[in-house]
């Protein structure tokens, strides 16, 4: 893993009217590394999220993409060094998963023009890439949600940007496809993406990440690699329920795995 | 070499984009009251280029060029002003189910037709005001979601429904204080919509603003594909969406604003046809705009024979498009597969 700084957010202020959410944000993210951004629901996360898009305007701080001010690029450019991968919903229109991929090569294409044989091309490799070229002339429409967020990746790689940003993309997905994706995830991170992630659930930023990035109430309350700073009373604080975080090992075939499991505590009555 | 190339041309398609609305188009010429042989329609209209000896009478030369020729035009031209207008906006608004007077096009239309009608004006003032409110509705609608935080495309939906209230409140109350005797049924019968009034000179009028609006439309038609995503996605993949929601905006309010005013109120053409588009082509832009723009032409022309034709008198072609379209709409609904 390299050091070199992909993404770098310095004292981030944001404000909705007066009601500042997000209290001077800083942290730097690096080529490679696959962050989790976790926190409670509005803690500030996807008005995080927002800004590093350039959805939201910050009332104060800036946001360096490669070393770059994203507030200083054009809307194209930006598109070419950072994807958004949005949760996986329902199309309004049945366009093909071949028509929804090549829609990544957008900031490629001028406004008085369409794909060329190239961005078809770059579209059918991302997509044999992650093992779905199967996929491509089927309906976005009748494919599974799964199969959906796989189609998501590949329009963002063919996008060839380095930074990947992700809004939770195994929130509507069954166990197997949850892994099946931060799988792919990781396996794009290894390359050299640089990947930041949402995320509710801590038990995969243990399985996944490099690095965790924990805010609360437009604070960040932790940062690191999660195996360090994640402990049962910073998990407890950040969500307010009781939990318990298990260190499990399991030995099948003179192989151990390490787990970490956490388990939010039921007390009945109260 | 590339493996795969760009989706191959649909020779199939283009050739029926051709050929139907030639034929349609020489079809609507034989019918009507006065029916003209395909022959003689054929040689008088070569006789403007060519040097043909006269089989026909006089009468039958000026119907053609003098009554029918302007109406079949017009009748396509409005067809594809308002389909193109619609495929547009409705991928402009993620939704399609959308039609061409969501930002309040026609409401302003009718208005400014009204208007013009309570102060006696001529029917070329009639037509000029018409346009004028079009264009006015819709800008106000443009300013004020502009204005509205959020949500940019809910904010034209909003200030849509709500400007097209106000100018039907305004229609009403012309109807209200309107001459029952003279004024009143004229008013009611422009807001049927209909283009038996159509004149020589409506061609170039129609013509001249509706390829102004339809040329940037096809210019940047496949990037419509990816405003379907909504703002956010578009705008993360490299689109500048506040200049490609305007000219979606600027064209087609310049398109449904032509339209209504040449030919008054004509519903449900523009939710219908690029449908029916949209389930042959497939929803990409790059063909479908197309298509909808020369389906809406052969479509409008069909029901404006049927108008003609239909009855004694002549039915109004508003009320036809709604009694043809509705019904063919809940058809297309219904018999789709899957979705």
């Amino acid at each position: 893993m390299s050091d070199n700084v992909a993404v770098s957010v310095k004292d981030l202020h944001f404000a909705y009217d007066k009601t500042e959410v997000l209290h001077g944000v800083s942290f730097d993210v690096n080529e490679g590394d696959l962050l989790f951004l976790l926190g409670p629901n509005g803690s500030g996360k996807t008005t995080l999220f927002k800004c590093l898009l350039r959805r939201y305007d910050p009332s104060s701080g800036s946001i360096f993409i490669d070393g770059q001010d994203i507030h200083k690029m054009s809307i194209q450019a930006l598109a070419r060094k950072m994807a958004y991968i949005p949760q996986a919903h329902f199309p309004s229109f049945n366009y093909t998963v071949l028509e929804a991929v090549v829609m990544g090569r957008t900031s490629y294409i001028k406004n008085n023009s369409a794909p060329k044989a190239d961005d078809y091309d770059a579209a059918i490799a991302a997509l044999d890439k992650l093992g779905i070229a199967h996929l491509k002339d089927k309906g976005y429409a009748h494919i599974s949600g799964g199969e959906r967020q796989m189609v998501l990746i590949a329009r963002a790689l063919t996008q060839k940007s380095k930074v990947l940003i992700m809004d939770e993309p195994t929130a509507s997905l069954d166990y197997g496809h949850q892994m099946t994706v931060l799988s792919v995830v990781k396996s794009l991170a290894k390359e050299g993406y640089t990947v930041i992630l949402s995320s509710h659930n801590p038990e995969h930023a243990f399985l996944f990440a490099n690095k965790i990035l924990m805010i609360k109430k437009g604070n960040i309350v932790a940062m690191g690699d999660p195996d360090k700073v994640v402990n049962r009373q910073l998990l407890e604080s950040v969500y307010e329920v009781p939990m318990d975080l298990l260190d499990v090992t399991r030995t099948e075939n003179n192989f151990s795995r390490n787990y970490k499991v956490c388990v939010p505590v039921f007390n009945e009555g109260i | 070499m590339s493996r795969y190339s760009e989706k191959g041309i649909n020779w199939k398609v283009i050739l029926f984009l051709i050929v139907l609305p030639i034929t349609i188009f020489l079809i609507s010429f034989a019918l009507g009251r006065f029916p003209i042989a395909p022959k003689d329609l054929v040689k008088i209209l070569l006789s403007r280029f060519f040097d043909i000896e006269k089989t026909w009478t006089d009468y039958q030369e000026t119907v053609v060029f003098n009554i029918r020729l302007p109406r079949v035009l017009v009748a396509m031209l409005v067809g594809a002003a308002l389909s193109a207008a619609g495929a547009a906006y409705q991928g402009l608004f993620k939704n399609p189910l959308v039609s061409g007077d969501i930002l309040g096009a026609s409401a302003g239309a009718g208005f400014g037709a009204c208007l013009a009608i309570s102060l006696s004006l001529s029917s070329a003032m009639i037509q000029t005001s018409a346009f004028i409110f079009s264009i006015i509705a819709v800008a106000l609608v443009y300013i004020l979601s502009l204005r509205m935080k959020g949500n940019q495309t809910l904010g034209l939906v909003l200030s849509g429904i709500l400007m097209g209230n106000i100018f039907q409140a305004g229609t009403s109350f012309l109807k209200y204080v309107a001459d029952t005797e003279n004024k009143l049924p004229e008013i009611t019968f422009w807001l049927l919509g209909d283009l038996s009034k159509v004149m020589k000179g409506d061609v170039l009028l129609a013509l001249i603003p509706i390829t102004v609006a339809i040329i940037p439309l096809m210019i940047v038609r496949w990037k419509i594909n990816v405003m379907t995503l909504g703002d956010e996605e578009a705008q993360c993949l490299g689109i500048n969406t506040k200049f490609i929601r305007a000219i979606v905006v600027i064209c087609s309010t310049l398109l449904t604003a032509t339209a209504v005013s040449v030919s008054g109120m004509i519903g449900w053409v523009s939710l219908v046809v690029p449908h029916l588009a949209r389930m042959i082509v497939g929803p990409d832009y790059k063909v479908l705009l197309p298509v909808s723009t020369v389906m809406g032409a052969c479509y409008l022309l069909i029901v404006d024979d049927l108008a003609r034709l239909v009855a004694a008198v002549e039915i109004p072609l508003g009320i036809l498009t709604s009694l043809v379209g509705a019904p063919f709409f809940l058809y297309l609904i219904m018999s789709r597969k899957e979705e």
